[in-house]
């Protein structure tokens, strides 16, 4: 075999072939091409491949090209720049998409997504606030549930989040594995492995293939010393560049006569998305350095102008992973500050910053 | 439907997002396309320059917009590439052009082999560009995927004797001026 692609008989790729034929059809058709567009997007983020966001992209590009684009297709664009981390371009897109039509509950709820991402959790609050008057009572839940994880309030996240297991918009498969995963986050910030194991299977068990919960159980693995179950987990995702950053991880865990080469492979793919002048996977950039290059300065770089960009619970640790590594507590100071306002629960993120905390004292005790 | 409250169903995209971990994973659409200048004498034809071109397009890509999967069990094998490779050239040689002083050059495809990046089997394209004369310079227009993916990426390089020069090629940096 050459090359692996998304199967004819997938579901999703034969619907993708029928809205594109009646797209081809009838050119003029906002409705079909958001329809297909929002089908890339789907596709796309399942597999972690970001080629569907331009497929989308282009589809939508001649209503964004208008003088005045329908409010719904900048939604849709924005929810394309904030999955490329084009944070400012996308909320310039969800400003003009309320400015014509305020109550539009799915540009609230983007702009919530990407204030939660960048740790603005007053903006998120009111966002949250217009999902709920917007896009109904559920999806307000879901929007409030997730931010007061982020907020010291994670116990009530809890029960907010468990209220919509089971019900909520058509309850499909898509859905309630959100609300798993949802879940799942907010009880490892609570420290509780066994429920938040639980959550995770069961939106795995909804999605298998999905990249995000993939990725995020893999991670969960990894911090368990469970190495070995990411390879099975990935063993068919390793064409997302995320999930092969864990594999990567798992190999060198495990000790495996190729984490050298997987180490050597995610380097080579770091190196094709800077050559295309992409930046926007600090996060794992971070990781990479940190763990299998063993370059805590060049990893405290990156995390500090990740931190820049994004400020959600991962980017805060790989922060203060990096400062911790690279023996500059001081530097990771904005993060801990942070931490501190957020009130933000993680035990394994208030490990880290005790010892960080602890070093700077230690500095200052011993400053003539 | 899967979400009934809001007026579109947009919402599945954002869920994934929705969450600390909502890092979207990437692999996006890149191209290679490397140039290299035939030294004097080395062309049989002294009245043309001659640049010689490597250009790698990903099997991913093309199964997109062409269909290189014939059983469509989800994995291309040789015989299907083999198959689409007269289908390849003639799709991807028309997105790329080549003109000096005004004229335009002649694209010659030479032969298709496959190369591996790291993220996945690419047709390798081999072809000349032959221009008249001995110009100074000479400008590539590229415009491979750009209409259905605007997210793609030429990854530009070209050696011209000791020196070198690279360029991103995308929607809005399409046509790049390049010394002979």
């Amino acid at each position: 075999m050459l090359q692996q692609v998304p199967a004819a008989a997938d579901p999703q790729v034969r619907q993708m072939r029928l809205l594109r034929a009646a797209l081809d059809k009838d050119q003029g058709s906002l409705s079909t091409a958001e329809q297909l567009a929002q089908v890339y997007i789907d596709f796309g983020r399942q597999l972690g491949d970001a080629h569907y966001a331009g497929y989308a992209e282009a589809v939508l590009r001649p209503w964004l090209t208008q003088a005045a684009p329908p409010a719904s297709a900048l939604v849709d664009y924005a929810t394309i720049l904030q999955y490329r981390h084009q944070f400012a371009e996308a909320r310039a897109q969800l400003k003009r998409a309320l400015a014509a039509q305020p109550g539009s509950g799915q540009a609230w709820l983007t702009l919530a997504t990407i204030d939660m991402v960048q740790g603005d959790y007053p903006a998120a609050t009111h966002d949250c606030s217009q999902v709920a008057a917007g896009g109904g009572f559920q999806l307000g839940i879901a929007c409030v549930g997730n931010l007061r994880s982020y907020l010291g309030q994670a116990k009530q996240s809890l029960v907010l989040l468990g209220q919509l297991q089971g019900v909520g918009p058509g309850s499909s498969p898509t859905y309630q594995a959100w609300i798993e995963g949802l879940l799942a986050e907010v009880c490892e910030r609570l420290g509780d492995w066994t429920q938040a194991e639980t959550h995770y299977r069961k939106a795995l068990g909804l999605v298998p293939a999905d990249n995000f919960l993939q990725v995020a159980y893999a991670d969960f693995l990894l911090d368990r010393g469970r190495p070995e179950e990411v390879l099975t987990l990935l063993r068919d995702s390793s064409q997302s560049d995320t999930a092969f950053l864990r594999l990567a991880l798992a190999k060198a865990a495990l000790h495996s006569s190729d984490a050298q080469l997987y180490t050597w492979i995610m380097a080579a793919r770091f190196e094709a998305l800077a050559a295309r002048g992409s930046d926007y996977f600090g996060r794992e950039q971070v990781r990479f350095a940190l763990y299998l290059q063993h370059n805590p300065q060049v990893a405290l770089d990156l995390a500090t102008r990740n931190w820049q960009v994004q400020r959600a619970p991962w980017d805060l640790r790989v922060f203060l992973e990096a400062a911790d590594a690279a023996h500059q507590p001081h530097a990771a100071s904005p993060a801990l500050r942070f931490l501190h306002e957020t009130k933000l629960e993680d035990p394994v993120i208030a490990t880290l910053a005790q010892r960080l905390e602890s070093q700077l004292q230690d500095r200052v005790g011993k400053a003539p | 439907m899967t979400c009934a409250p809001l007026p579109r169903c947009l919402c599945v995209a954002v869920f994934g997002c929705l969450t600390s971990l909502g890092v979207c994973a990437h692999s996006a659409s890149d191209a290679y396309l490397t140039l290299t200048l035939q030294k004097p004498g080395q062309s049989v034809q002294s009245a043309k320059t001659v640049v010689h071109g490597q250009w790698d397009i990903a099997l991913r890509d093309l199964d997109f917009v062409l269909g290189l999967d014939d059983n469509g069990d989800g994995h291309i094998v040789w015989g299907e590439l083999r198959r689409h490779q007269p289908q390849i050239s003639e799709y991807a040689y028309r997105y790329i052009h080549a003109s000096a002083a005004g004229k335009d050059c002649k694209i010659k495809p030479m032969r298709q082999m496959v190369d591996y990046h790291a993220d996945g089997a690419y047709a390798a394209l081999f072809f000349d560009v032959e221009c008249d004369g001995a110009p100074k310079g000479f400008t590539i227009d590229y415009q491979l995927f750009f209409a259905i993916d605007p997210s793609h990426r030429g990854i530009l390089v070209m050696h011209s004797g000791d020196n070198l020069a690279t360029s991103v090629l995308s929607p809005e940096n399409s046509k790049i001026d390049l010394d002979l």
